[in-house]
């Protein structure tokens, strides 16, 4: 049992030691087998934030939901001259490019500008679409706001990392920026008057408006090189075969002015079919597989976290000798440090840190993460419990000749659940709703889920009104069933 | 000439600074029933619970069969526990488990009895306790008299050679002292050697081989309950005896 507890431990110190190594020799490793290792295994993972439209977005596709866009059209382009098969990964934008230097994907189209900046993280294909900026607002102010220059003393708001973000900041005085990661969130506040403005791209501007009669569009007159106002697709450092390979579909796109006369309508269709039916029981389906992730996470981190903390509270309890002194130590700082760090990091770091070494699926990063996280809060729990069993018990178990650890067995832990279930019940219930922040790393729980049928229907507050009924039946029927075998224990 | 079967050797505990006990050398014969007496205080319980190892000593031996308990391994001390019962003041029973699963437990798990020869065994000795009609309660449900003489049938479950008593009735409301030192003088009788910690004077005098005296971390005298009761030698025990009621 207690060299589980140091393979977990050193699997994680490897882990943060390893990084540096391998960040860097991977960097270089790359080196034009890129090609030839996309083709050998197939597929052409595209990473991408489907909440821009007409770039890339959420639609339904004969009752299924799909990512589509003017993007998913270039990458499938790539993909079919490549000879592969095209598989489109979501994320927040903010992810896309570490997740494409943890080789969590092949590349990313997300409607990116290939500024210098990012150039010298990742390689960038020529052009595939000039676009230009424009800055929503909402229709009745029409006659307050001209350009960037008229929001002094007010607020936009742009998409974090993206680069109206940093270009807003930069070309207005007096005029507060707001960055929030979904364009559906920013379009939410304008509407509730949050922010008065939301700069983004002259394309995206144009659906919002065109499926919305409250907004409108105004020209930003933002001072913009070419590469800040143009959309390339990005591939890790070093992949310049791949690259080349890709630059070929691209000028082929750039010559047959592909974008504009084909891809640009055939999202437009998608845009149309979407905004008719903006029900939520019309997206009954999508919170339906919301609730069986977030149970899924929830009950599999429990299970695991479990099993985590009773070997971390034997491990802290362990008394004498160097060896359980030593792993004494280890559960001791194990447990002060994840509790010492925000879950949020820690899920970002086994999905992105962990995928350096094996890649692991977001969901597995994702239950691994957070049961590693609740294990040591678990551990604390059963530290507690354990420590309110008698002494008496511990004596009187020994006194029969009973070893330590089969009174630990038979006798201190069955009394200790007791004690400790509660708690345990509490922690469950904490984690049905602490599991939404694996939406970062695009599991499709209930927030991530919500988050599409927001960019879909355009609906900003309904979706949110709908999960949160959702989380709380799912809580209160956890919390009843957990009385009742809380009530089941007690006949003694 | 028979071996003793407990022997101890310049035992000393200390608790941090505190010497609870200063150097004890005494015998303890088979079949013998030892009762320790004095002031509360005295390092009576300390003294019992170092016969088991339940406390570690700081200096001195402690042999049980020939064997000293303080050189041995940890395997090895369980193995000689299962041969001395205790009994507990405050019963510690299982809360957990009925009172024939209390019973049966230690002999399950530690010798690996089946569960039809342990249930079988923890009838009889329920019988021999007067409570198998009690079997299947749970421990919260009995009175303290009953809980302490299941207390005694588990310890009795394992067979041991030797029963220690930590002021078994000291915890019982008076009515229930008197069921509970029958079934200690019917295991006397029986010939079970004993060390019995307690206050009852009355069960020291009419069960006891020998008294043990015992004040300020050592063995003051030794007599027998006769000699004891009527002649102490020490003034130590003259002013206890004067002290009590008898």
């Amino acid at each position: 049992m207690k060299k589980h507890v140091i393979l977990v431990l050193a699997l994680l110190l490897t882990m943060v030691f390893g990084m540096s190594t391998l960040t860097t020799s991977t960097a270089h490793a790359a080196t034009d087998s890129s090609l030839t290792k996309v083709q050998k295994k197939g597929t052409l993972v595209m990473g991408t934030s489907p909440d821009y439209p007409p770039y890339e977005f959420q639609a339904t596709v004969h009752g299924k939901t799909k990512i589509v866009g003017m993007d998913v059209a270039v990458g499938e382009k790539i993909a079919k001259d490549l000879g592969v098969k095209l598989v489109v990964k979501s994320m927040s934008f903010d992810s896309l490019l570490v997740a494409l230097q943890t080789g969590k994907v092949d590349m990313v189209i997300s409607g990116m500008n290939p500024t210098a900046a990012r150039k010298k993280s990742v390689d960038f294909t020529h052009t595939y679409y000039q676009g230009g900026y424009s800055i929503v607002i909402n229709k009745n102010d029409k006659g307050i706001y001209k350009n960037k220059d008229s929001f002094v003393g007010k607020t936009i708001g742009a998409q974090t990392g993206s680069t109206m973000y940093n270009e807003s900041k930069k070309q207005t005085s007096g005029t507060t920026v707001k960055g929030m990661t979904s364009v559906s969130d920013l379009i939410l506040a304008l509407q509730s008057h949050k922010i008065q403005g939301v700069a983004m791209e002259k394309p995206s501007a144009q659906a919002y408006v065109a499926n919305n009669k409250e907004l409108a569009a105004i020209p930003s007159d933002f001072n913009l090189n070419a590469s800040d106002t143009s959309a390339a697709v990005a591939f890790k450092k070093g992949s310049s075969a791949l690259v080349h390979a890709a630059n070929k579909s691209v000028d082929q796109i750039k010559t047959q002015n592909l974008v504009n006369k084909t891809y640009l309508p055939a999202a437009g269709k998608y845009l149309k079919t979407n905004t008719v039916n903006t029900s939520m029981w019309h997206y009954w389906k999508a919170f339906l597989t919301g609730v069986e992730y977030t149970l899924i996470i929830t009950v599999c981190s429990v299970f695991f976290g479990f099993i985590l903390g009773v070997l971390l509270a034997l491990a802290r309890m362990g008394q004498g000798g160097v060896f359980r002194t030593g792993l004494r130590w280890l559960a001791t700082a194990y447990v002060e440090f994840i509790r010492g760090t925000p879950m949020m990091v820690q899920v970002m770091f086994v999905y992105f840190g962990l995928g350096l070494i094996v890649n692991l699926p977001a969901l597995t990063s994702g239950i691994i993460a957070i049961s590693l996280n609740s294990g040591a809060y678990v551990a604390e729990y059963i530290r507690g419990g354990i420590n309110s069993v008698d002494a008496g018990q511990t004596e009187a178990a020994r006194s029969l000749g009973m070893s330590s650890g089969a009174t630990m067995r038979y006798v201190i832990l069955p009394q200790a659940l007791k004690n400790i279930w509660p708690s345990l019940g509490n922690e469950f219930i904490t984690l049905i709703k602490d599991s939404s922040i694996v939406s970062i790393i695009g599991v499709s729980e209930l927030i991530f889920q919500s988050n599409i049928v927001r960019s879909d229907t355009y609906r900003g507050v309904a979706p949110i009104a709908v999960i949160m009924v959702l989380y709380f039946i799912l809580t209160f029927t956890a919390s009843r069933i957990l009385n009742y075998f809380e009530r089941r224990m007690q006949h003694d | 000439m028979t071996k003793p079967i407990i022997e101890v050797k310049n035992l000393a505990k200390n608790f941090g600074k505190n010497t609870v006990l200063k150097d004890i050398t005494e015998d303890v014969m088979p079949g013998q029933v030892i009762v320790v007496i004095g002031p509360s205080g005295s390092g009576k319980s300390t003294f019992l619970r170092c016969l088991n190892l339940l406390e570690t000593p700081t200096s001195g031996e402690v042999a049980f069969t020939g064997e000293n308990l303080t050189t041995l391994d940890a395997k090895r001390v369980n193995e000689l526990r299962e041969q001395m019962g205790m009994v507990f003041q405050g019963f510690n029973l299982f809360p957990n488990m009925s009172v024939l699963e209390n019973i049966k437990l230690a002999p399950m798990k530690v010798k690996g009895v089946d569960d039809k020869t342990a249930t079988q065994r923890a009838h009889e000795l329920l019988q021999q306790v007067n409570l198998d009609d009690h079997a299947d309660a749970f421990p919260n449900s009995l009175s303290g008299g009953q809980a302490q003489r299941v207390a005694i049938a588990r310890a009795l479950a394992m067979d041991p050679k030797v029963m220690l008593f930590d002021e078994p009735t000291s915890a019982l409301d008076p009515e229930m002292v008197g069921e509970v030192l029958n079934v200690m003088q019917d295991l006397a009788n029986q010939g079970m050697t004993m060390v019995v910690v307690t206050h009852e004077m009355g069960f020291a005098k009419s069960v006891a081989d020998q008294v043990w005296f015992m004040a300020d971390g050592y063995i003051q005298e030794t007599n027998t309950p006769d000699e004891f009761f009527s002649h102490p030698q020490t003034e130590r025990a003259q002013d206890f005896l004067s002290k009590i009621l008898i």
